[in-house]
């Protein structure tokens, strides 16, 4: 019991640490939107839910490839925080009836 | 430096001129398409929902839609040339028409998407969340590749033949570029296909001639072909490797790949689904039809058995349509149940080769060729 409670504040502190700020995630949106859409919609990157690593993974290629992402952290974090592999799979997007188009 | 930041500047701005013809809400129609599963708008990666499957024939206008890179701006049939190149000895540059004289053949055969499914592996891997509607069987007609290869004179000893599409990677973004075996290349049922369906092949389809690779994944199917190449060693950019490469010894889940251990994807494996009932929906008591699509790459669809009771007693169901190697068969079984409720209706297709659906679809870095057993929920109310 003596040992319990310490452990809990420590779990509490690397959460607190672990979890990112408001003004990062807010940075990682502006972030997704300069580095990522003049490739690709949002939608691509918003209908997966990967892992820490494997969104650090993906933003790496996708700078290979020629985006610039300065400020790759708050990018990361954002991503972690909304599209990590413990959020739930959000249900399909339709496309609207384009038979009618050309 | 400054060419990179132009393509990014031209890339934004067709970005916004595609917003702009969005409607308020932030929905979006594809042009030629009916409502289908959206997965990406830009470039379009659109999957057909199951209920669209009931047909031997997938209709055009539902028919799934796969790019890597932005689409090539619409080409010109008057203007379009294919070339033929590197180990000819008459090095080709065709036109529509000149492609149009050859024979040409019609081949019935499925493209599924090599990532077909990858939404339903755990843990989860990038990329699109395909779920059981990256596929579809069309009817695919234009000259057999063998036959532009004869005419350029292609070398014996060429081994592979590399297929660019038009369509070019934003900024640094590799170009799709694929290799294929010569010997799958000259099959009789390797085409340039230039008609879908019996109307001529859509934009978002490779408009105006696109590969056809019966029996293997949808990515060696490349769209909007501009050139083919004889060549001696196969094509080392980013799709051949490590793109669409599966591990050669199955890997722990979660683990990253071995690139050493990596293989070109050959051929496809043996795969059901249930297209009647849908999944999680009511159905009154009485009889229940439970139909589906089988296929398995090369071979062909020796049975396929179907379980109402969550796989513990199964019965063969009835195949319709003609034993074709590349193209689906249909399925269909009558099923009574006797009392209602929640049923786990399960489908399980066996090839000509012997192969068997598995329980459990192995686990692959890049979340390719799921082909677990189908599976479907139904509830089965009171009449």
């Amino acid at each position: 019991m003596r040992k319990l409670v310490p452990m809990i504040l420590a779990a509490l502190l690397a959460a607190a640490l672990w979890s990112a700020d408001q003004a990062t995630l807010d940075r990682g949106k502006k972030e997704e939107q300069q580095s990522c859409t003049p490739c690709h919609s949002l939608r691509l990157i918003h209908s997966q839910r990967l892992s820490r690593a494997t969104w650090g993974k993906e933003i790496d290629k996708m700078a290979g490839w020629g985006t610039v992402v300065p400020d790759r952290d708050a990018l990361l974090e954002y991503l972690v925080a909304n599209y990590g592999d413990d959020k739930p799979v959000p249900p399909p997007a339709m496309s609207e009836d384009g038979t009618g188009k050309k | 430096m400054l060419f990179d930041r132009r393509q990014i500047f031209a890339a934004l701005a067709a970005g916004a001129a595609a917003r702009m013809v969005r409607a308020a809400d932030d929905s979006v129609a594809i042009p030629g398409k009916r409502p289908m599963i959206l997965h990406n708008d830009r470039p379009e990666d659109l999957e057909t929902p199951v209920r669209y499957f009931d047909s031997y024939l997938t209709p055009v206008d539902v028919f799934f839609v796969r790019q890597h890179i932005p689409r090539p701006a619409p080409i010109d049939p008057e203007t379009y040339r294919l070339t033929v190149n590197g180990m000819v000895s008459k090095p080709l540059s065709l036109s529509l028409a000149d492609l149009k004289k050859l024979p040409q053949y019609t081949v019935p055969a499925v493209l599924e998407c090599t990532g077909n499914g990858r939404g339903f592996y755990s843990p989860k891997v990038p990329g699109i969340q395909w779920g059981r509607g990256a596929i579809g069987n069309a009817e695919w007609n234009g000259p057999r590749i063998s036959e532009i290869l004869k005419l350029a004179g292609a070398s014996s000893g060429a081994a592979f033949l590399e297929t660019d599409g038009a369509d070019t990677g934003a900024i640094k973004t590799p170009d799709f570029i694929r290799s294929l075996p010569m010997a799958k290349a000259l099959h009789p049922a390797t085409l340039l296909a230039l008609n879908m369906n019996g109307q001529p092949i859509p934009n978002l389809h490779g408009f105006p001639a696109r590969l056809v690779v019966p029996g293997w994944d949808g990515t060696s199917s490349v769209k909007w072909v501009i050139r083919l190449s004889a060549t001696a060693e196969p094509n080392r950019g980013f799709f051949m490797n490590p793109g669409y490469r599966y591990p050669k010894y199955a890997l722990p889940p979660g683990t990253p790949a071995r690139p050493a251990e990596l293989e070109v994807i050959e051929g496809m494996p043996v795969k059901s689904t249930i297209t009647a009932p849908e999944d999680q929906s009511k159905a009154p008591l009485g009889p229940i039809a439970i139909r589906g699509f089988a296929w398995a790459g090369e071979q062909a669809i020796e049975r396929v058995d179907v379980s109402t009771d969550g796989g513990s007693r199964w019965r063969e169901a009835r195949l319709t349509g003609a034993r074709l190697p590349f193209a689906w068969r249909l399925w269909q079984i009558e099923w009574q149940p006797t009392d209602p409720g929640y049923y786990t209706i399960l489908s399980r297709a066996t090839d000509s080769a012997g192969r068997v659906q598995p329980i459990v679809a192995e686990w692959n870095p890049s979340g390719y060729l799921w082909n677990a057993i189908d599976r479907v929920g139904v509830t089965v109310e009171k009449a």
